[in-house]
């Protein structure tokens, strides 16, 4: 291939693509591959907790720990989604621009909100959930609301985003019709772009509590009950039979939040 | 009678003449470097049913949505006036609902809603945001949407989605949403494009009975004269017996402007360029497949 070839084959994408490709081999050639990956006697240890899973913990005592830990975990993760979703849906539509739509098109005013408030939503989400506990617990010491803004904040800052896009991603036509009604950008809002938006709006609020009950539960180091508060307790006691019921109250409240997310979904096919 | 108050009187009559309802003065439109409408000054009347024709491309869409205030001509949003105001320049409201409407080429129908809500649609810009909010869950002036429906024989319909819904099926909840909002001047692009014969003749019988119908929302000034209606299409049979005058643009002018009842089959043929070469071309059904 001759040099001009290659310069006009090395576009942009591909670029970026050669990079993270040589990024790649590069880190793999840093990693040492001689190191056991295990610890010494780690095959007798992980041999111990597996057989730890026939069966599980299943005494009535323990099972009611589990119910009531799932519990908490679960009501921590709605109610930082709740506040996420609150926080995340204004700051979307503001950062999509749908509410400065006019027929003359994008304004100077128009580029600075969307660009301000992009900015604001990419800050929360950069920070760690786990960063944000740290600093809530520094700030105002352990307590149940520490943990639910540090989900909130980031939650919020990737709601916000994403929610940005889908709403941008609208068919422009039916919003078209709906301005030439005399509809304000606020009417707009509410009859074409929420209605047409909320099957992804909702399908991804959905996921994101799936991810949010992971969140809540490894949030017990600053000191909420839950699932993750339990597994360190039953870890500290090697009690890997009781790890293993706790792990799977954990997938099956992830799976039930699937499922739920799931019926509401198909309800709403039109 | 004095002599001078017959000049007077004369004065007013030109005045009146002089004063269109809707007067575009030389709009144009660039997109980008699309040329979408050349310069047009145009004048119509209140009462009058315009046709617009030309193949596609020419001009049509471009104009009628410069007239619904959907798009600002380059030359600013005053020179496009109807009945002393400029959509353009209107805020969203009632003023801008009274006053213009549009049905547009693609149906353009909320999917996610049903029926009823995007009949109601057309009330958005007499409504309060609360009212509108409160209209979701809790629909306001049903009754109204119901006749509306009833009107273009889809009432059954009330509480379908639109995606479940034939063509022409949509096209009437538009025009249902149309006599909500009820505007003194009323668009419609390419309203009978994708319909069957019958279903156009349907269609177009809904369209102008909207001009003559009261839609008596208690609009006040607009609810009770008569509607002006302007329209693209393609058939020279429905327009000689729906409108009153035809306009015929090509490559962003006007090439035309006639009594609707003047409109012969040879005029149209050589606006849309079938004269010479392709003198065997059914013309209607070559127009019809012209444009999209
Ligand atoms: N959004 C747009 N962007 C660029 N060019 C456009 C756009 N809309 C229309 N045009 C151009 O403007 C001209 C007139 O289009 P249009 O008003 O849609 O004509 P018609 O409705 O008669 O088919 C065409 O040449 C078309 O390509
Ligand atoms: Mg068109």
């Amino acid at each position: 291939m001759s040099l001009r070839r290659l310069q006009t084959w090395l576009t942009g994408p591909r670029l970026l693509t050669l990079g993270i490709v040589f990024a790649l081999a590069w880190s793999l050639s840093r990693v040492d591959w001689q190191q056991p990956i295990g610890h010494t006697g780690g095959g007798a240890a992980a041999l111990q907790v597996l057989l730890a899973l026939f069966p599980p913990e299943l005494s009535p005592e323990f099972l009611r720990i589990c119910v009531v830990s799932s519990w908490h975990t679960l009501a921590y993760a709605v109610a930082g989604m709740s506040l996420a979703v609150a926080l995340g849906l204004p700051l979307g539509v503001l950062a999509s621009g749908v509410l400065a739509q006019s027929a003359d098109g994008s304004g100077a005013r128009r580029w600075t909100l969307m660009a301000s408030v992009r900015f604001l939503l990419a800050a929360m989400r950069s920070v760690h959930e786990l960063v944000w506990a740290l600093l809530f617990v520094a700030a105002v010491g352990l307590s149940p609301m520490a943990a639910i803004l540090a989900m909130a904040i980031p939650y919020a800052g990737i709601l916000g985003r994403i929610y940005a896009e889908q709403l941008q991603d609208v068919p422009a036509e039916p919003v078209a019709a709906l301005r030439t009604t005399g509809a304000s950008s606020a009417h707009v809002l509410l009859y074409g772009y929420i209605p047409m938006a909320l099957p992804d709006l909702l399908s991804y609020t959905f996921y994101r509590l799936e991810c949010g009950i992971r969140a809540a539960a490894i949030m017990s180091f600053v000191g909420i009950d839950g699932i993750g508060f339990q597994i360190e307790l039953s870890l500290a006691d090697l009690l890997f039979r009781q790890v293993w019921t706790l792990l799977i109250f954990l997938v099956a409240l992830v799976v039930a939040v699937d499922w739920w997310s799931s019926r509401v979904r198909r309800s709403m096919a039109y | 009678m004095t002599a001078t108050g017959v000049r007077l009187r004369r004065a007013g009559e030109q005045f009146a003449v002089a004063k269109p309802l809707v007067a575009i003065d030389s709009a144009s439109k660039v997109y980008g470097t699309n040329r979408g409408l050349a310069p047009l000054s145009l004048a119509i009347n209140a009462g009058e049913r315009v046709a617009l024709v030309g193949p596609s491309g020419s001009g049509k869409t471009t104009l009628l949505r410069l007239l619904a205030g959907a798009l600002v001509p380059d030359q600013g949003p005053r020179s496009v006036i109807i009945n002393g105001k400029s959509p353009g320049e209107l805020k969203p409201g009632r003023e801008l609902a009274s006053l213009v409407g549009i049905v547009s080429q693609r149906f353009d129908l909320v999917p996610h809603l049903p029926v009823l809500h995007n009949v109601l649609a057309g009330r958005l810009g007499h409504w309060s945001l609360a009212r509108s909010v409160l209209s979701l869950v809790w629909p306001m002036e049903r009754r109204a949407a119901q006749q509306a429906l009833a009107r273009v024989g889809i009432a059954d319909k009330i509480n379908e989605r639109p995606g479940r819904l034939s063509g022409g099926e949509q096209q009437r909840v538009a025009i249902a949403r149309m006599m909500m909002q009820s505007p003194l001047v009323i668009l419609a692009d390419e309203p009978v494009a994708s319909l069957d014969p019958a279903r156009a003749e349907e269609v177009m019988e809904l369209l102008v009975g909207l001009v003559s119908l009261d839609m008596g929302h208690g609009n006040g000034d607009d609810g009770s004269s008569q509607r002006t209606l302007i329209a693209s299409l393609h058939t020279a049979s429905l327009i000689r017996r729906h409108f009153t005058r035809v306009i015929g643009l090509r490559e962003s002018r006007v090439q035309f402007d006639l009594p609707a009842g003047e409109l012969d089959d040879a005029v149209l043929d050589e606006l849309y360029d079938l004269g010479d070469d392709n003198g065997d071309v059914e013309p209607l059904a070559g127009l019809a497949a012209r444009d999209g």
